[in-house]
């Protein structure tokens, strides 16, 4: 989460102060990240440093200083809302580590470990579900964080049941051979730009 | 939720458990209702067999009913007739018959009397009866009909009848050239059209010569009051076959074909549903609602097509009413229906259907609730592949006819429960046919082994379609196989009376003529009548007469064996002037023959001549023990012979086979050569019987009418070819019958049974297969169930027919029909029907299946 | 108390090497007013499970009591009644009776229960009306969308009154804005009070449920912990 080009977005819309920005973030986010003063102001001061913002007449430090976006700083904004987030290569998700280090250990019970994430996943989005299910304070900025969580969550258990599926068919001895002509790449975790 | 209380008809913690009751099968008959308004397309075919037959009942039975004269006829609303006839040329003692009036009248109250005078058209044989009838008498108005001006009511008025009137050519207002009174109407008696008559007021008649008294004495046997008092149950009803119960008769087979076709469409239909109804019985529908739905439909199919049938054959019958009434030559009243027959066939159409819908609603409740939600018909059952049941059925069919053959004129009674075993034995034998059509192709290319395993595998449709097919062609092999036989019997021959170009005028001297007492003609009338044919002939643009004389004492032929069915027809003498008119040279006649014949098969018969009282019993045409139709009396065993005295009975005479002769019945078809005539010493006692004349062209109505005007003349009668089928005719039609039959069972069965694998035809398609891989699916199917059927159709036809030949008195015996199989036709139903079936299927089916992967929404 | 209990249940189908076991001493019970989830990959027997507890199959061994009601002491006609006055059912798809409009296709139940059909109607059409169908409700099923003819059905598995909704992937062919509006008609039944079953794959689906239990092979391998209040869920955001 950027919440230095946060920042940026908020001010595209016009002169904002300090506390205001605080408060603006955090209701589009629908109040998922807390973010506090300081964090704020360290991150104005940066952008102030990088030409990115200006702060109205350098007056009253405090939380009724202003700020507006400079033309760099929009520059900036464009460029880093139409830059993709790096998904190029996997992240050193614990989950999957820790499923992969399973199968190397005697004695573990891959199907039980597997159950015990997903039992851990599901339970997290039944909570996230629970908020969805109060419908007053399900603006749309919240959905979509939500709705965000819980993909992701749910991508896991997809991702577990995939786990078991393989588990499975390896038990039971099945294989699906594999094309001689068409060997598997060596470099498998390296299919985009290195970190 | 916000509905908790609703009321039940019982509580839900009672230990029996409840059914819907009314709402709930109401609920069930509203779906159907609305499934049927969805899918009446699907249900088409078998909603216009149905229509179609209700129709054809309707019509049918109402000219069957309305052709004969109805039952009243001269009767008008009485119950009683009273007839007094002068016999011969004494007239009528009048006081007698008022006073007899008189004596009724006293007796049973209102009495009508009708008088009439006979008197003879001018200038014409025919006669118009000169009638007093009180046009508003108590029960003569059924007999009387004012069509224009009024009745007459003074002694100087009359009416007439339309056909008086333009014979006479007199119109409304013109003066009755006899008695010198005016005409001031046009009647009618509209219960026969042929009753020429004028009509006077009443007591206008002075000398009548037949006084008809109506009046009305129920429950007073007629013969108790006078042997000349007749009532009109006397008529009819004695015949217990009556035009009725044939066409019900009909209607039930029909209906029965129906039944068979269409559970295969209900079968289906039933499929496509079968996750709506597991859907239901999830909602909780017991097992008898679910069946409801689909007999709910199947009633309703039904109703409707009963409904729209009966209003297609009303429309039909009323615009076919004028000619029947024309035919008829009495008026039809507009409603005068059958209505128990027509009640009975609606009904019939729908038990027909709903019996048809029952056995899919039957087996769809049997399939598991999971399943029927997945949409997965249950496995198809062992089929019942067992020979012996179906070959039982025809066992028993046969001995049904034999039954009937050896019950002569009153086994038709035998003849139902043999067509129903019959049908039967079709219907028990047709999954064992198929399965065996499933294993001849076993080792087939994939298409073909795919489309014969279906039609075994999915029994209720294919084999309901089977036995439709077999069940049509039964039933035209029947026809056409006696057909063929009873034509082809050279003793009593049947078929039309005369070729279509052919005229015979009969000379009132003779035996066809008019004089119930014939004598020799004087010269001047013999000129007189020769006269009148020749301007016969030339009026129908003929100019070959040939004349028919008959040989005297009569000459006739007989059939050896007493059994069996005996000689009909006359024999004429082969004259030069005939030979020459068939064109037939004398001089290839060799002079040791004695009888000429175009019947087919008499030479080798062992025919035998008989003349001047020689023969079975008494001369000439010969009647024999067993004659007529009547042969069940006891039945003439193989030792029954006629006898033969050489004194009138030559035992095997030659006889020549000649085409050229006339097929006609009444046409010199046989004839006795000069030679024989002398060498019988019967040369030059012939006495002329009448004239033949060939026109070069079909003779039409219009002339034959011409004709019977100028025959009338001098007494003479014309004879033209009358509405008798030729046997060509009747098998001809029969084979189309069948095939049509059979075809159109086809093309909506076969719909059907490629429907249940429309999907393995989608993944067949999915797979690459080409479209003539579907092409040779459909005609694989079509051509083994048409083939399958026609066979099974002629070997159960054959079974019963050899039951009815081997024990019927009057026919060949089994040999019969064995010798007089119609193989054109067989091979028309058994091979080309199917190879017909099959090139339609592939040239039909070559069209890709429109979805592929799409399910309809159901 | 428990409206649906499954004692011990197992299901074999077929026999010999053909013999699957879908079920095997599977218990389960679930109280008015809750939803449960089941949780499985295909071939797991969450159907069955389903199925056998709404009385549409018959177990192998084990008891299934719906109300207190033991199901195998019903007779085929007091299952079909069972079925008609207490339990109601949602499949993935195809769900309605085409043919009939949405209000007859939900009054139907009721009908087949021998209510007169205007009653019948107008007790549909107030649930119809409770899930914002009214409109909708002389549609026939050809013209309604996929979420609607989902509505519909769960507006018929609920009427009149009855106290277990058992749905099979009641949303699988449903989009997901689609399918959340499905689940959250299923939780204002349960909210209502009826037992509710929602089989699925879909972890989605399931995390609508109270408690989500996990069929492995025919067996119950695990189950959730009840769950904690959802403003304990705002304390645990990642802080970034």
């Amino acid at each position: 989460m950027s919440v230095r080009h946060a920042l940026l977005a908020l001010l595209s819309e016009g002169p904002k102060y300090g506390l205001q920005l605080r408060q603006e973030f955090e209701a589009r986010t629908g109040e998922v990240w807390p973010l506090n003063v300081g964090q704020v102001y360290t991150t104005l001061q940066r952008l102030e440093r990088d030409g990115l913002v200006e702060s109205e007449d350098a007056a009253d430090e405090g939380p009724q200083k202003g700020f507006h976006i400079t033309e760099h700083g929009e520059v900036e904004l464009t460029k880093w809302l139409r830059t993709p987030p790096d998904f190029s290569s996997p992240p050193r998700d614990e989950l999957v580590i820790k499923v992969l280090v399973a199968f190397e250990l005697p004695g573990v019970d891959v199907h039980d470990l597997v159950q015990v994430h997903r039992r851990y996943l599901v339970e997290l989005m039944q909570q996230w579900t629970r908020l969805k299910e109060d419908e007053s304070r399900f603006d749309l900025h919240f959905a979509l964080v939500v709705d965000a969580e819980l993909f992701r969550l749910d991508s896991l258990i997809r991702w577990l049941d995939t786990v078991d599926g393989r588990l499975k068919r390896a038990a039971a001895g099945v294989s699906v051979p594999a094309p001689q002509s068409f060997p598997l790449p060596k470099a498998r975790r390296k299919v985009g730009a290195p970190e | 939720m916000s509905v908790g209380v609703l009321e039940r008809p019982a509580t839900g913690s009672a230990p029996e458990p409840t059914t819907g009751g009314i709402p709930a099968r109401r609920a069930m008959t509203r779906w159907a209702w609305r499934l049927f308004k969805r899918e009446w397309r699907q249900q088409l075919l078998i909603l216009l067999l149905v229509i179609v037959a209700v129709a054809a009942v309707v019509v049918g039975a109402a000219v069957a009913t309305n052709t004969p004269p109805p039952a009243n006829a001269g009767y008008g609303t009485a119950g009683d007739l009273a007839t007094f006839t002068s016999s011969g040329k004494q007239p009528l003692h009048l006081q007698s018959v008022v006073a007899q009036i008189a004596a009724l009248e006293h007796r049973f109250g209102t009495v009508q009397a009708i008088e009439n005078e006979t008197f003879n058209i001018p200038g014409s044989t025919q006669t118009y009866q000169l009638r007093s009838q009180n046009p508003h008498g108590p029960y003569g108005g059924p007999m009387l009909q004012l069509l224009s001006g009024h009745y007459p009511t003074g002694s100087n008025e009359i009416a007439l009848t339309p056909g008086l009137a333009s014979e006479l050519n007199l119109r409304v207002g013109d003066i009755w050239p006899q008695g010198g009174k005016t005409v001031v109407g046009l009647v009618q008696n509209p219960q026969s059209l042929l009753d020429e008559f004028a009509l006077v007021a009443p007591g206008q008649v002075t000398h009548p010569t037949t006084v008809n008294v109506l009046f009305d004495a129920p429950g007073v046997n007629p013969g108790r009051i006078g042997s000349n008092v007749y009532t009109p149950a006397q008529n009819g009803n004695a015949n217990p076959i009556n035009p009725d119960t044939i066409v019900l008769a009909l209607a039930t087979v029909g209906m029965l074909l129906i039944a068979l076709v269409s559970v295969g469409g209900f079968t289906v239909l039933a499929q496509r549903r079968l996750r709506s109804l597991g859907m239901l019985e999830s909602m909780g529908a017991t097992d008898r609602n679910v069946r409801l739905v689909l007999r709910a439909n199947g009633v309703i199919v039904g109703a409707a097509g009963a409904l729209f049938g009966f209003a297609l054959g009303l429309v039909a019958w009323l615009a076919y009413r004028p000619h029947n009434e024309q035919s008829a030559h009495h008026l039809i009243p507009i409603f005068a229906l059958p209505w128990t027959v027509i009640v009975v066939a609606m009904v019939l159409a729908v038990v027909a259907t709903f019996v048809a819908a029952g056995h899919p609603a039957r087996a769809i409740t049997r399939v598991p609730v999971v399943a029927a939600l997945a949409g997965r018909p249950a496995p198809p059952r062992q089929i019942h592949r067992s020979f012996v049941p179906g070959v039982i059925a025809l066992v028993i069919g046969f001995f049904m006819f034999t039954a009937s053959g050896a019950a002569g004129s009153s086994g038709v009674i035998w003849l139902i429960p043999g067509f129903i075993a019959l049908i039967a034995g079709i219907i028990l034998m047709a999954p064992f046919f198929l399965a065996l059509l499933a294993r001849v192709g076993r080792k087939a290319p994939i298409a073909i082994r795919l489309a014969l395993r279906d039609l075994s595998r999915y029994r209720a449709r294919s084999g309901s379609a089977l036995s439709a097919i077999s069940v049509g062609v039964l039933i035209a092999v029947v026809i056409c196989a006696v057909a063929i036989a009873r034509y082809s019997n050279v003793y009593d021959y049947v078929g039309p009376n005369l070729a279509s170009n052919e005229l015979a005028v009969w000379s009132p001297n003779g035996q066809n003529g008019n004089n119930p007492n014939p004598s020799a003609p004087t010269l001047q009338e013999l000129q007189s009548q020769e006269a009148s044919v020749h301007s016969i002939a030339s009026a129908v643009g003929a100019n070959d007469v040939a004349e028919l004389y008959n040989p005297a004492p009569s000459v006739g032929l007989q059939n050896p064996s007493g059994s069996g069915r005996q000689w009909d027809g006359q024999i004429y003498v082969a004259t030069p002037a005939l030979l020459r008119a068939y064109a037939i040279n004398p001089l290839s006649i060799p002079s040791d023959v004695d009888v000429l014949s175009s019947r087919p098969g008499l030479s080798g018969s062992g025919v035998q001549v008989t003349y001047g009282g020689g023969g079975g019993k008494g001369g000439g045409q010969l009647v024999g023990p067993g004659s007529g139709d009547s042969g069940g009396s006891g039945g003439p065993g193989p030792g029954n012979t006629n006898t033969c005295s050489p004194e009138g009975c030559i035992a095997h005479p030659v006889v020549q086979e000649e085409s050229q002769l006339p097929t006609g019945t009444d046409a010199p078809n046989t004839v006795i050569t000069e030679s024989a005539l002398r060498r019988l010493h019967l040369a030059g006692d012939s006495s002329l019987d009448g004239w033949i004349i060939q026109a070069k062209s079909p003779i039409t109505s219009a002339q034959v009418t011409n004709t019977q005007a100028l025959a009338a003349t001098n007494n003479l009668s014309v004879e033209s070819k009358n509405d008798a089928p030729t046997s060509h005719e009747i098998v001809n039609w029969a084979t189309v019958f069948a095939i049509a039959l059979a075809l159109g069972i086809l093309a909506m069965s076969i719909g059907l049974i490629r429907s249940e694998t429309a999907s393995e035809l989608r993944t067949l398609t999915a797979t690459g297969a080409s479209s003539r891989t579907r092409r040779t699916l459909t005609a694989v199917t079509a051509g083994g169930l048409a083939f399958l059927g026609a066979l099974l159709g002629t070997v159960a036809a054959y079974v019963g027919l050899a039951g009815w030949f081997y024990s019927n008195s009057l026919e060949g015996g089994l040999s019969d029909i064995i010798d007089h199989i119609p193989w054109n036709n067989l091979i028309l139903i058994v091979i080309a029907m199917p190879a017909v079936a099959m090139i339609v299927g592939w040239v039909l089916a070559g069209r890709d299946p429109t979805t592929i992967s799409a399910r309809p929404m159901e | 108390m428990s409206y649906l209990e499954l004692r011990d249940i197992s299901k074999v189908y077929g026999e010999g090497a053909a013999e699957v076991r879908a079920l095997q001493r599977v218990d389960l019970s679930v109280d008015a007013g809750s939803l449960v989830a089941v949780m499985g990959a295909s071939g797991s027997g969450k159907s069955t499970l389903l199925t056998i507890a709404g009385s549409l199959e018959d177990p192998t061994s084990g008891e299934v009591y719906v109300g207190g009601r033991a199901l195998s002491s019903l007779s085929r006609n007091g299952k079909a009644q069972l079925r008609r006055q207490s339990i109601g059912y949602v499949f993935q798809d195809y769900n309605l009776l085409a043919g009939l409009s949405a209000v007859e296709n939900v009054s139907l139940p009721l009908e087949l229960d021998g209510v007169a059909a205007r009653k019948a109607q107008s007790a549909a059409m107030e649930s119809l009306d409770d899930f914002g169908l009214k409109e909708r409700a002389s549609h026939y099923p050809d013209q309604l969308s996929g979420g609607e003819r989902q509505r519909v059905a769960i507006a018929r598995a609920v009427v009149g009154g009855r106290q277990l909704l058992l749905a099979d992937e009641p949303s699988g062919a449903l989009d997901s804005t689609n399918a959340e509006a499905v689940m959250r008609l299923i939780l204002v039944a349960c909210h209502r009070g009826m037992a509710a079953v929602v089989v699925t794959h879909d972890a989605q689906l399931a995390s609508w449920a109270d408690r989500v239990i996990f069929l492995r092979d025919g067996r119950i391998v695990d189950q959730t912990l009840p769950v904690d209040s959802p403003e304990a869920m705002l304390t645990k955001l990642p802080n970034q």
